[in-house]
């Protein structure tokens, strides 16, 4: 382990990006479920602000335990989706990505603006006592203990991978895939596209709110600004680097995409330039991503061809 | 034979004095700044010793991060050449610590591995909230290896130190910085300006989604308090608006004395243009440290007369030079072609801030130079005479100062008089 | 495209002629509305106006790539900010007259966004990727334009010199403002924002002319229609592909430099900045149309404007959003958008 560990540190990849990749590839996988439906949904990054923020107020302020606290973010962030998907997923296509972006502005823009909401409340109904500071404006949530581990994200990967392996096969998984390829068609077959699609939504919006409470407490402050358009772009990005046309392929680009900044740090100013261009070249070649199966399945081939010929140039060599 | 001998004996003596000659020569031309009375020249330090360097180099917050990087290495440079380290060499680790807190921890992460004896960065207090305890926070601590001193060269949010300490205990203590915290600037810039311009109200506007421009809001409420004066109007704004005409408007229609701006550099331009040129306004306007920038006042390339009556607090400006900053600022401005700014200055300061530590404690080892750190006093650096007190705050006098014409005045009775033609 | 249909096109009409009024009224009913005071409602109806006219005009970028290739374009606010740099630039370093910065600019951003084209869209058409790919790929192009951006130009805030702003016709007059007293109302408005705001609407109406009425136009739409249907006509399908990034480049390279005269404070971020505001507007207007992006463009600004007015300036920014998910609850398609297109 320690070799490994090493070696991973002398590209870039210490401890902490790797836990990073990590907390990225579930932020990935979260968007998968609604872009599996066909849903092209941007809110995630939202909900992890929720996941993220409700965990870190209930460890730092209520002294919950980690695991609650971090449960709790994700049905906080499972709960908020409700009211939010039903009428947005009427919505398709860009209009659902923009408006979902929407829903990420405007949560950040609350948090941002939570304490002085609430001072707001506590004037208009006169209550005497001070109002409480609880999200602490742009100047964020400082000192939170560095909880998330290596070990947790792994497992909760691992968790995800099976629910999803699990969901492909699954009524709720071909019902998704029915919706995505033509809803109209779907719903005339008796899906009831509305409680898949919200339920997808769900879904991945507590996935996101886990996400977010793992992050939470990995670098020791969040603030709003983490939260935004950029961030919900960024999730998009993993994913469909990635590939959407297996489970395993938003993790691939969670992942990688995390890793590349920080394998290229030694380019100093030009790591931003180098990291875009690789992005370019990657999509341009692998417009599947890199969980596209057919490239695998490639590889795969190709690769058996090769054991396959070094196989024959051995036996040659024994006949000779 | 007793000639040969004479001749070896002269021979040696020559070859053994050539590189001494040399050396004193290095000696003569001392930089002006360094404790090179009050610590001996260290004996016990050889080799290289290895400090980490991690500022801003990508993203937004690379605009003060560039300099910052550029006035260290110019202090290293002058710190080798000076054999202020005596035999060793001071080697700078260099990280991108980026502009986001998770870049800064996984700049700060390479860096502890590498064994530094103290870390000079990162650029923004976020960064700083996130990245420092990677050096001395509860996981270091726990894993038994030597914590490291941290010290922010930029770094204003209020209450750094006492967060860090609630958080890590001792290992707080490892945290320093030479920057002044608003807390230490804003309140006596305020009572002088209200001071001398006689000001009873003020209207406020700031950026409310930055942390720096946010605390610094804060500070600004509470010193107007301390010194009752009253807030008329209170406008926010977002990091990167550059339209400020309807908040403005509201500000301006509610008449107060003087206007109170806390922003960053780059919406600082656009902000007076149309306070002064679009809606009119003559009034003072008061700035937090982001005005604290020498290209606003600019005829040309900034606000030209639009900044006339701007007054800003500031742990450094032009219109202050002592004899040491205005060798750094020739020297800078040569190297890199643009003039050096607070930042740069902070960041030269903190190298050199670091160095005497070093050199003080003449040891490598990080908690030794922590303990010459917390005893720096009295030492002469561009920023004035430089100490940490109890608290382990950083000490210098800040400066007030109005804009006329492209000018920084310092703020008099007279300047202000000069500027608003009393 | 355009709605063709006379009864949509009174419906739009009626839509944008209901909006501009409901703009204007609310500068001066929203004091009683909501009993605060507010001050001086024809400024804020001039920089609604003024902040709109630039809006509407880089989000015209968006929404001419959108409607003809039904993608989004997300390097379209990087090439706006080259727009500026190279406006500014071209007269800091090389002394080249203001007046020329304008079409110089326009040029660049065309070439900037034929090559984001051919870079990052092209490739991806070949191999009949799906739309979301694209859209990641503009989204890699607009990285490497912001990081050239930020090596070549450095991230200090940039402006057009003062001085060179004075070679403008109204001289010294350029930044200082008329006050305005028409019918009792008071309001200040600088030569050089009358002037932004008429190039923007002219370049606007340019290009309305140009996709409905010309030739060039007529091919542009049918390409937006059906592909292969324009293959059969013989029109070069790539060749529209060509010039509606061009237009588009060029359409961003004017709001640049518009922007760089108009706020004195460019840096590789601008774009960033632009990008969000610009996608809600063109969506509030309805995803590729024309007057829809115009209109989206002022009902930005004036949510902006107006929560400042009356006094919530913290919320200037969530406001287009709530009013986004209103509208497309009612309108899914946007104001003025067409309802059937489907598009990823």
């Amino acid at each position: 382990m320690g070799f490994i560990s090493d070696t991973l540190a002398s590209i870039g990849l210490n401890e902490f990006v790797i836990t990073l990749m990590f907390v990225n590839a579930i932020l990935a996988m979260s968007i998968y479920l609604t872009l599996y439906g066909g849903m092209f949904s941007l809110a995630n990054a939202g909900f992890m602000a929720i996941g993220s923020y409700v965990s870190v107020i209930l460890t730092q302020n209520h002294d919950w335990p980690f695991l609650p606290a971090i449960l709790a973010g994700m049905v906080a962030a499972g709960l908020i989706a409700i009211p939010i998907g039903l009428p947005v997923l009427r919505l398709r296509d860009i209009y659902l990505a923009i408006a979902t972006i929407g829903f990420v502005e405007i949560t950040r823009i609350m948090i941002l603006n939570f304490d002085k909401i609430i001072a707001e409340a506590y004037t208009r109904l006169h209550m005497e006592s001070e109002p409480p500071k609880i999200t602490n404006g742009p100047l964020g949530i400082t000192g939170i203990p560095v909880e998330t581990k290596l070990e947790y994200l792994v497992v909760t990967v691992i968790i995800l991978s099976y629910f999803m392996i699990r969901m492909h096969r699954s009524r709720f998984g071909r019902a998704l895939a029915a919706i995505r390829q033509d809803e109209n068609v779907a719903a005339s077959q008796g899906i009831n596209v509305v409680y898949y699609k919200n339920a997808a939504f769900i879904l991945g919006a507590m996935m996101a709110g886990l996400g977010g409470g793992f992050s939470g407490h990995l670098s020791r402050i969040i603030q709003p600004g983490s939260y935004g358009f950029g961030t919900a772009v960024d999730i998009l990005a993993y994913s469909v680097l990635g590939g959407i046309s297996s489970w395993y392929g938003p993790i691939l680009g969670g992942l990688a995409l995390t890793a590349l900044p920080e394998v290229l740090r030694p380019l100093k100013e030009y790591t931003g330039l180098i990291n875009g261009v690789v992005l370019l070249i990657f999509i341009a070649y692998l417009p599947g991503g890199l969980g596209d199966p057919a490239l695998w399945r490639s590889v795969r081939r190709n690769m058996s061809r090769m054991v396959h010929l070094i196989n024959k140039g051995k036996t040659a060599d024994a006949g000779a | 034979m007793r000639s040969k001998n004479l001749l070896f004996v002269f021979v040696l003596i020559a070859t053994l004095a050539l590189p001494l000659g040399a050396m004193a020569q290095d000696d003569g031309e001392r930089p002006l700044i360094g404790a090179w009375d009050t610590c001996a020249d260290p004996m016990s330090l050889s080799g290289e010793v290895k400090i980490g360097v991690a500022f801003a180099q990508s993203e937004a917050a690379a605009i003060y991060g560039v300099p910052q990087q550029q006035a260290v290495e110019l202090a290293i440079a002058e710190i080798n050449e000076s054999g202020y380290l005596g035999e060793a060499t001071l080697v700078a680790v260099t990280e991108d610590a980026g502009s986001t807190p998770e870049t800064a921890i996984s700049a700060f992460t390479n860096l502890v591995a590498e064994d530094v004896s103290a870390i000079i960065g990162p650029t923004l207090s976020n960064q700083a909230m996130a990245a420092d305890p990677v050096a001395f926070g509860t996981e270091r601590q726990e894993s038994g290896d030597p914590l490291i001193p941290v010290v922010g060269v930029s770094n204003t949010r209020t209450g750094m130190e006492t967060d860090f300490a609630a958080s890590y205990g001792d290992g707080g203590a490892y945290f320093r910085r030479v920057s002044l915290p608003e807390s230490k600037v804003i309140p006596g810039t305020v009572e002088q300006v209200v001071d001398i311009l006689g000001i009873e109200t003020v209207g406020i506007m700031y950026s409310d989604n930055d942390q720096f421009t946010a605390s610094a809001y804060e500070v600004f409420v509470s010193a107007l308090e301390e010194i009752g004066v009253e807030i008329v109007a209170t406008e926010t704004f977002a990091t990167g608006d550059v339209d400020f005409t309807a908040q403005l408007t509201n500000i301006i229609a509610a008449e107060p004395d003087a206007i109170i701006v806390s922003a960053l550099a780059a919406e600082i331009v656009p902000l007076l243009e149309q306070a002064r040129s679009q809606l009119g306004y003559t009034g003072p306007i008061i700035g937090g440290n982001g005005f604290n920038t020498p290209g606003i006042a600019s005829e040309d390339r900034g606000a030209g007369t639009d900044a006339n009556g701007v007054v800003v607090g500031g742990a450094w400006n032009v219109a202050r030079q002592n004899e040491i900053s205005t060798a750094f600022t020739a020297k800078y401005e040569e190297e890199y072609g643009t003039p050096a700014d607070q930042f740069a200055v902070q960041a030269y300061t903190g190298t050199w801030v670091v160095a005497t530590a070093i050199r003080c404690a003449d040891s490598a080892d990080p908690t030794a130079v922590l303990e010459a750190l917390a005893s720096t006093a009295d030492f002469e650096t561009p920023l004035g005479t430089f100490s940490f007190d109890e608290e382990g705050l950083p000490e210098h006098e800040p400066v007030a100062q109005i804009i006329k014409d492209g000018q920084y005045l310092l703020l008099t009775e007279e300047s202000a008089a000069e500027v608003f033609g009393e | 495209m355009q709605a063709s249909n006379p009864v949509l096109k009174l419906k739009s009409v009626a839509i944008t002629v209901l909006v501009m009024l409901g703009i204007a009224l609310l500068a001066y009913e929203l004091p009683d509305i909501l009993d605060k005071k507010v001050l001086s409602p024809e400024q804020h109806l001039t920089t609604v106006i003024w902040v709109g006219s630039v809006y509407s005009l880089f989000a015209l970028g968006y929404a001419l790539v959108f409607s003809i290739l039904g993608v989004l374009n997300l390097s379209h606010s990087a090439v706006f900010m080259w727009g500026g740099y190279i406006g500014v630039m071209s007269v800091i370093r090389y002394d080249i007259p203001i007046y020329y910065t304008l079409p110089l600019a326009m040029l660049g951003g065309g070439i900037i966004g034929v090559l984001v084209d051919l870079i990052a869209f092209a490739p991806l058409r070949r191999r009949n990727a799906p739309r979301i790919s694209q859209l990641i790929s503009s989204l890699g192009a607009s990285a490497v334009l912001v990081n050239l951006a930020q090596l070549e130009f450095g991230t200090s805030p940039e402006r057009f010199p003062r001085t060179t702003l004075k070679e403008l016709p109204y001289e010294a007059t350029v930044a200082r403002p008329y006050t305005i007293d028409w019918l009792g109302a008071e309001f200040r408005i600088t030569p050089l924002q009358v002037s932004i705001v008429v190039i923007a609407f002219a370049l606007m109406f340019l290009l309305q002319y140009l996709v409905a009425r010309t030739k060039t136009g007529k091919a542009m739409r049918v390409v937006a229609f059906n592909q292969k249907v324009a293959g059969l006509l013989s029109i070069s399908v790539g060749g529209i592909f060509r010039l509606t990034f061009f237009l588009a480049g060029a359409l961003a390279g004017a709001a640049g430099v518009l922007y760089a005269l108009a706020y004195p404070s460019l840096t590789p971020f601008t774009g960033d900045e632009m990008a969000l505001k610009g996608l809600t507007v063109i969506v509030l207007g309805g995803l590729g149309s024309i007057r829809g992006a115009v209109l989206g463009g002022l009902l930005v600004a004036a949510f902006e404007v107006y929560a400042t007015a009356i006094g919530y300036s913290w919320l200037k920014d969530a406001l287009p959003f709530v009013a986004l998910f209103l509208i497309l609850l009612f309108r899914p398609q946007g104001l003025l958008g067409e309802a059937t297109v489907k598009r990823a």
